[in-house]
């Protein structure tokens, strides 16, 4: 029996490789590129899989380069939300303003319906969620679209779902405090430490105890 | 008990949103056909979920949840449209977070029960993040009869040493429910509870140390906060009160009218503090149930 019949999802960064099927993942780090790399290892989709990403600093083709490098192809099998025109074919959404989280969750809602009608499985992202943050001008409005959208569908169907905070941004706010908040609300975090082509990540809620691994992407 | 669901749509359309959602024996369906109509029936009757059309009469679907979210914030809603995101306006509804179901859907109307009954289960859509095992600690918290236990007064005097000993202008002991923070004891201020996303104990409950906010104002998750600046809160410390499950049912907390700080000795002090008040209603409890303590 393969791991996606087993009903989870296989992350090859990971020591076990296995993911419960809807798991959240926060993604934490000062390393936009090294946070990118991981992140897209993360939401590629595998066989018989569809990604559904939201790009909040990236255009879709960008998107669809960083999904290609982890696996060839999975560029393709990716729905892409973002504000970043233009839009290049069916899969790309773009919006107008990133802070009208109204039509974003909308958007977001609709591409995962849309997905699950032709994929039982698949992966999602937000890329940054520190973006949405900063750009919104209260921040429950953010954790009500993450609440409503992001987190109720990896409630209701097959995924993996990841997001992604820029540690480094300037959020006007006690970001350690925050990142404890989004962790105890989600099912796992992944913090991402870079040197060079070498990233650390520190893995917490995948086992028992607190892990460090070393990947090179 | 029954769920009473506001359906709003044309005259022509809200029959059959009706009969989708009157197969399911926990629904209560209400129906109505314009925006001033259901703003009404949200005022007057105890609604638990709104299902609304996008294009209506006197407006549109955003104009009844945008009212929902004054009224009652953490009351879920659904936008069951066949009208695209994109052709939505939202002008003026930037961040009014909704479900969108679109009606196109070929499995639509039979999702429409599931989707309605699990919005209400699980609080879907509040502004406010709560812990992946919530669940739990609700039941944890269930397991207290806070209503039938004779802690008022020992919370009182409490609260009363927490403002005179951090010098504070409000001292109060809370728990937090699922939607929103009942207040035990409050000294300084006259408060009997509020809505869980205005609290900011519900993010200092999810930290392990006692949280500090020395001035909302520069802190962006509270700084848009108008109930807070109600109430004339501008620096926050609050420790969590663990019951002996490891599950964070309330909050100690010290508040002030202007910036502060508050030292790791304050902080430590609060933290005993809200360990006291854990005693004292873990004390309570076993003497009304006449059992034994947990140690």
């Amino acid at each position: 029996m393969s791991l996606s019949d087993a009903g989870g999802f296989t992350v090859d960064l990971l020591p076990d490789e296995h993911v419960e099927s809807g798991t959240s993942i926060l993604l934490a780090g000062d390393d936009t590129e090294a946070l990118k790399r991981v992140f897209a290892s993360l939401v590629a989709a595998k066989e018989s899989e569809y990604s559904v990403v939201l790009a909040t600093n990236s255009g879709g083709r960008a998107v669809r380069r960083i999904l290609d490098d982890v696996r060839a192809g999975a560029g393709q099998d990716a729905a892409i939300l973002t504000c970043e025109g233009p839009a290049r074919g069916d899969d790309v959404t773009v919006i107008d303003d990133l802070s009208d989280l109204t039509t974003l969750g909308m958007e977001f809602s609709n591409l995962v319906s849309q997905v699950n009608q032709t994929n039982d499985r698949f992966r999602s992202g937000i890329f940054l969620c520190s973006t949405l943050i900063d750009e919104v001008e209260d921040t429950r409005s953010v954790y009500r679209f993450l609440n409503t959208t992001f987190l109720t569908d990896l409630r209701r169907n097959e995924g993996l779902g990841v997001c992604a905070v820029d540690t480094s941004a300037s959020l006007e706010t006690d970001i350690d405090s925050m990142l404890t908040g989004l962790e105890t609300s989600m099912t796992a975090r992944i913090d991402v430490e870079s040197d060079g082509d070498k990233i650390e990540l520190t893995l917490t809620g995948f086992g028992p105890t607190e892990e460090t691994v070393t990947a090179r992407l | 008990m029954t769920r009473n669901v506001l359906c709003v749509d044309t005259a022509e359309r809200v029959t059959d949103v009706v009969s989708t959602l009157e197969d399911d024996d926990q629904l209560a369906p209400i129906s109505v056909t314009s925006v001033e109509s259901a703003i009404e029936t949200i005022v007057q009757e105890p609604i638990v979920c709104v299902v609304t059309a996008y294009d209506l009469s006197d407006g549109t679907g955003l104009d009844i949840i945008d009212a929902l979210k004054s009224e009652s914030p953490q009351t879920p809603s659904i936008l069951f449209t066949d009208v695209s995101p994109g052709e939505i306006d939202t002008t003026g509804f930037d961040e009014v977070i909704v479900e969108y179901l679109n009606r196109d859907l070929p499995d639509a109307d039979d999702r429409l029960g599931f989707v309605v009954n699990d919005v209400i289960e699980h609080s879907a859509q509040v502004g406010f993040l709560a812990p992946e095992d919530e669940d739990d600690r609700l039941e944890t918290l269930a397991e207290y009869d806070v209503e039938e236990l004779p802690v008022e007064e020992s919370f009182d005097r409490l609260t009363d040493l927490i403002a005179d000993h951090l010098d504070v202008a409000v001292s109060f002991i809370g728990l937090i429910e699922k939607d929103e923070e009942n207040f035990l004891a409050c000294t300084g201020a006259d408060w009997d509870s509020l809505t869980r996303e205005d609290t900011i104990c519900t993010h200092s409950m999810l930290q392990e140390d006692v949280m500090v906010v020395e001035d909302i104002d520069a802190d962006s998750r509270f700084s848009e906060n108008q109930q807070l600046k109600n109430l004339g809160i501008v620096s926050y410390a609050g420790a969590n009160m663990t019951a002996p499950n490891g599950q964070v049912i309330g909050q100690v907390c010290a508040l002030d009218h202007e910036p502060r700080e508050f030292s790791a000795h304050e902080r430590d002090t609060l933290q005993q503090y809200a360990e006291t008040a854990m005693e004292i209603l873990e004390l309570r409890q076993a003497v009304d149930s006449g059992g034994e303590v947990a140690q």
